[in-house]
């Protein structure tokens, strides 16, 4: 019998339940165990946001956008409203903006506590994965004490926010960050030290500073390998310029370097939660904001607790917006997801998947093209360029 | 064996410490004061109801879950202060995203979000929250409504506010 040429072996993961809960579909070819290519395919939760956001009002909008995700819903309205403001030229009180960044910190250490507790789970340690979602629970008490919801908080408004801050509410984060503080020391130690969770964290997934740079790397993924990349700190915005942010980097690379950054991140949302209520500015929390907005455009980018999210908002003089564009930092991690899974076990992929803090919402913008003859990634800017325009002649 | 000791020492403590699951519905987690739950309609305590039927409400929701239809009141039969009132008025709970926005548009806080979450449907219909759902009880020293009242009395349609920025 003649032996046949070995031919590529392709794994299909998902849609339905890719290691997260969410949609996602990834083809990994293997060869034995280890992974020699990966593709990612998404687009399964479409729901058409930035189109809906162009037939409703300023205002509400923003609380459509704010639905973008789950997790970080809070930075994704500030994003929105810290341009609708540049563009109306509302200066909004200090107070209002040391409110907003009080709960997008907030927002920060619930959303990097999930994280930890879903990337632990796909480690296989469900101890901690139970601990750090039931310290979770602090977080999202202290958010719907202060905001009225333990998602989607709706903090803000156009012009301001919502809600105050009283001495009580003040009280009552104090002393959940001094339990959280503890807990975050813990999960430092175990992450660190857990010999058997490091055998399936250090060294696996490692992303070189190059490869960051060159992949685009954003947020604590980037940081991780050693991007000092930050708009808290490159570009402050809200109440930043007066709180002050400090960069927190690693140079490993690794899934355990990304646990650290985020873990340390956890301790620097806590200093800045409690530098804001020490020093809270006074007076108004709203101005009044013109219902039409002027014509015009602008960027407006935030830190979220994934990394760089960055809104494109063009207004024609009306009360909608003309166009607003969302960039996911979800969406600026997936290269170095496929780029770091080569030469990797299997066994190994819902980890790095995980690793970047994948957020599937985040990416129903996401249009991955596939040719035959050629590997997904593999598009130059001038192939993509001929395919856009043979794709529109059609 | 320290460290198996050490371990053991955990599950022993965490024995000793009150379980945090709540049992669900027999036991349920008080909600904090500004939370969003299910809307209701208030009432004065003559048992007017507050709600003017000016849509505010409706135009500024952002998931056009409010429908409200207003008719004309008169002093025979009267449901709320001044000219009209809110002959319809129905929530879809399956798009309202209880966002609060509706409380904030009301010129007489006749719309509030209280603290009751436990919303639950068989079928679509039944998530349309019509009137008589969503009003409050009359109060003990008011009547129900439609009231027959003396002319010229209830005029203003939005109360006078002790503070008019609040």
């Amino acid at each position: 019998m003649e032996k046949s040429e070995p031919k590529k072996f392709v794994v299909p993961i998902g849609p339905q339940h890719p290691a997260l809960k969410e949609p996602g579909h990834f083809e990994f070819e293997v060869d034995g165990e280890i992974v020699t290519g990966a593709t990612a395919r998404f687009g399964y939760v479409h729901r058409g946001i930035e189109k809906g956001a162009e037939t409703r009002s300023w205002i509400q909008a923003m609380y459509l956008l704010e639905r973008v995700c789950g997790i970080c819903s809070h930075v994704h309205a500030t994003a929105f409203a810290l341009g609708a403001e540049k563009l109306a030229k509302v200066t909004v009180p200090p107070r209002a903006q040391a409110i907003r960044v009080l709960v997008g910190e907030l927002e920060r250490l619930h959303s990097h506590m999930l994280w930890l507790g879903v990337a632990v789970h796909e480690a296989g340690f469900d101890t901690l994965f139970m601990y750090s979602w039931r310290d979770r629970e602090i977080v999202m008490d202290l958010l719907e004490g202060l905001t009225g919801n333990r998602v989607n908080y709706s903090a803000n408004v156009l012009g301001g926010v919502k809600i105050d801050v009283d001495d009580k509410q003040r009280d009552d984060i104090l002393k959940g960050l001094e339990v959280l503080e503890q807990r975050a020391q813990y999960y430092l130690k175990v992450v660190t030290t857990d010999e058997t969770f490091l055998g399936r964290t250090r060294g696996i997934g490692t992303m070189t500073y190059e490869q960051a740079e060159l992949l685009g790397a954003v947020g604590p993924t980037g940081r991780a390998s050693g991007v000092k990349r930050d708009v808290r700190v490159e570009a402050p915005y809200a109440a930043y310029p007066d709180f002050p942010v400090n960069l927190i980097t690693d140079t490993r690379g690794d899934l355990e370097a990304r646990f650290v950054v985020r873990i340390k991140e956890l301790f620097e949302a806590i200093r800045i939660i409690r530098e804001i209520l020490d020093k809270m500015p006074t007076g108004e929390i709203q101005t009044k904001m013109p219902r039409r907005v002027p014509e015009g455009e602008t960027i407006s980018r935030v830190e979220a607790p994934r990394g760089e999210l960055l809104y494109y908002i063009r207004s024609a003089g009306g009360d909608k917006p003309d166009r607003v564009k969302v960039r996911t930092p979800s969406l600026c991690n997936w290269g170095s997801v496929l780029t770091t899974a080569v030469g990797h076990k299997l066994a190994d992929m819902p980890m790095i998947l995980s690793g970047i803090d994948p957020c599937f919402s985040c990416n129903d913008r996401a249009a991955i093209i596939r040719r035959p003859d050629q590997p997904a990634q593999a598009w130059d800017w001038e192939s993509l360029r001929l395919h856009g325009i043979e794709y529109y002649k059609r | 064996m320290l460290p198996l000791l050490r371990g053991l020492l955990t599950t022993l403590k965490s024995m000793a410490e009150k379980p945090t699951t709540v049992s669900y519905p027999e036991q349920k987690r008080p909600v904090s004061a500004r939370f969003r739950g299910r809307h209701v309609l208030n009432r004065y305590e003559n048992g007017l109801e507050k709600c003017i039927g000016c849509a505010l409400c409706a135009a500024a929701c952002p998931a056009d879950a409010i429908f409200v239809e207003a008719a004309e009141n008169t002093d025979e039969k009267r449901f709320s202060p001044g000219e009209r009132y809110a002959s319809t008025y129905e929530i879809n709970m399956l798009r309202c995203i209880f966002c609060g926005f509706c409380e904030d548009a009301c010129p007489t806080e006749a719309i509030v979000l209280e603290d009751n979450y436990e919303l639950s449907f068989t079928d679509r219909k039944q998530a349309i929250y019509t009137k008589e759902m969503l009003l409050n009880p009359v109060p003990a020293q008011g009547k129900p409504t439609p009231q027959q009242v003396e002319p010229g009395v209830f005029t203003r349609s939005v109360p006078e506010m002790k503070d008019p920025t609040d």
